[in-house]
């Protein structure tokens, strides 16, 4: 009968299926755990690099730094969007562009101009879809982002903000809380913020080589391309959590969509058996 | 506060490349190398490009540093750099 092959090629679709989103969810994660390990080996050197900055920048000195100038206006912004390369991974991407659209509306709104940075497949699709221009477009970030990749993506943007091209430099990102939980957010890498807990004179009792100014100077662009860094390794571990979660998702659903499937296959065989052995026993009666 | 020995960290934006105990740190400031032994005065200096040395005993540990920053306070030193290796 037609409709039990019918069925029992479904089951066989959607075992297929599972299989495949099974394998996603295993390669997930191992990779998620790797990824995990990265953002946490991160902390350390962002830690103390942010401990430092705040023993010796001093607010009143703001206008000094390139890097900590606020302009009184702001009239052009770079917004970097950070998003996959690759899609399966539940809502992910979505989310990280609809905070990157919320953000570029709020700028708008203010009369800023704002320059689009996209970097991974998913939001170059997406923003070449609405046509918006892109300033740069990135694909070759892999799930493992190093240190150099964060230098070349924020060095052109540290120069620009420098000459005064742009004003501020926001970063869209996945934050990484847990394998669970993994919103979007929004960072302005500069001007610099320095972390809040001053001491109360710059770099009281310490030796300094060369001075206080200079150490400043060069730390600022290392704390501006640490925080790329962590934008990245952060995004990369929770697009692993992500994928993870629809992946053991979509195998939990093939699974239930298997028993509906193994039971209908079973009520149309034997449907069909019944069928036969009335027709044996008509065609028998029908003999006699 | 003189602790018997010096603690030492290399930390790069990756993650910690060395952690340990030493006796004295020799290290490529901007300027020239500066040795650190314990009992420094608190000390934030840059570095430049060349080699880290970590002696321990009769121990070396060599590292290759290519710019970054070292502070000494309290006998922990502390290495961040961008570019650095073990060697």
């Amino acid at each position: 009968m037609a409709k039990a092959r019918e069925i029992r090629r479904r089951i066989r679709s959607v075992e297929n299926t599972r299989q495949i989103t099974r394998t996603m969810e295993m390669v997930a994660t191992s990779k998620l755990k790797r990824a995990t390990d990265r953002v946490y080996a991160a902390r350390p050197y962002a830690e103390r690099l942010a401990e430092v900055i705040g023993r010796l920048a001093d607010p009143e000195l703001r206008e000094r730094y390139a890097l900590l100038r606020r302009p009184e206006q702001v009239k052009r912004a770079a917004v970097v969007v950070l998003t996959a390369n690759r899609g399966l991974a539940g809502a992910f991407n979505a989310n990280l562009i609809r905070e990157a659209n919320g953000l570029i509306e709020r700028l708008r709104a203010d009369g800023v101009e704002v320059d689009l940075h996209a970097i991974g497949k998913k939001g170059i699709t997406f923003f070449r879809f609405r046509r918006e221009r892109l300033v740069s477009e990135r694909t070759d970030i892999s799930d493992r982002p190093t240190a150099e990749d964060a230098a070349s993506i924020v060095d052109p943007l540290i120069d620009a903000f420098t000459r005064g091209e742009v004003d501020a430099v926001y970063v869209v990102y996945a934050q990484f809380r847990s394998a669970l939980s993994t919103p979007p957010g929004v960072m302005r890498i500069l001007p610099v913020e320095p972390p809040a807990d001053f001491e109360a004179e710059r770099g009281a009792g310490y030796i300094l080589s060369p001075s206080a100014d200079e150490i400043l100077t060069r730390l600022l662009p290392l704390y501006v391309r640490n925080s790329v860094y962590r934008a990245l390794v952060e995004t990369a571990a929770a697009e692993q959590g992500a994928r993870r979660t629809a992946m053991k998702n979509a195998t939990d659903n093939a699974a239930e969509m298997l028993d509906t499937l193994r039971r209908s296959y079973n009520r149309a065989r034997q449907a069909q058996i019944t069928q036969e052995i009335s027709e044996i026993v008509g065609g028998a009666a029908a003999l006699e | 506060m003189a602790a018997e020995r010096l603690t030492v960290s290399v930390i790069s934006p990756e993650r910690v490349v060395y952690e340990g105990q030493a006796d004295m740190v020799v290290a490529p400031a901007w300027d020239g190398e500066v040795g650190i032994l314990r009992g420094h005065a608190p000390f934030m200096v840059l570095l430049g490009e060349g080699d880290l040395r970590v002696r321990n005993g009769d121990r070396e540990e060599r590292f290759w540093v290519g710019g970054g920053f070292m502070q000494v306070a309290d006998d922990v030193v502390t290495v961040l750099s961008e570019r650095t290796r073990s060697e």
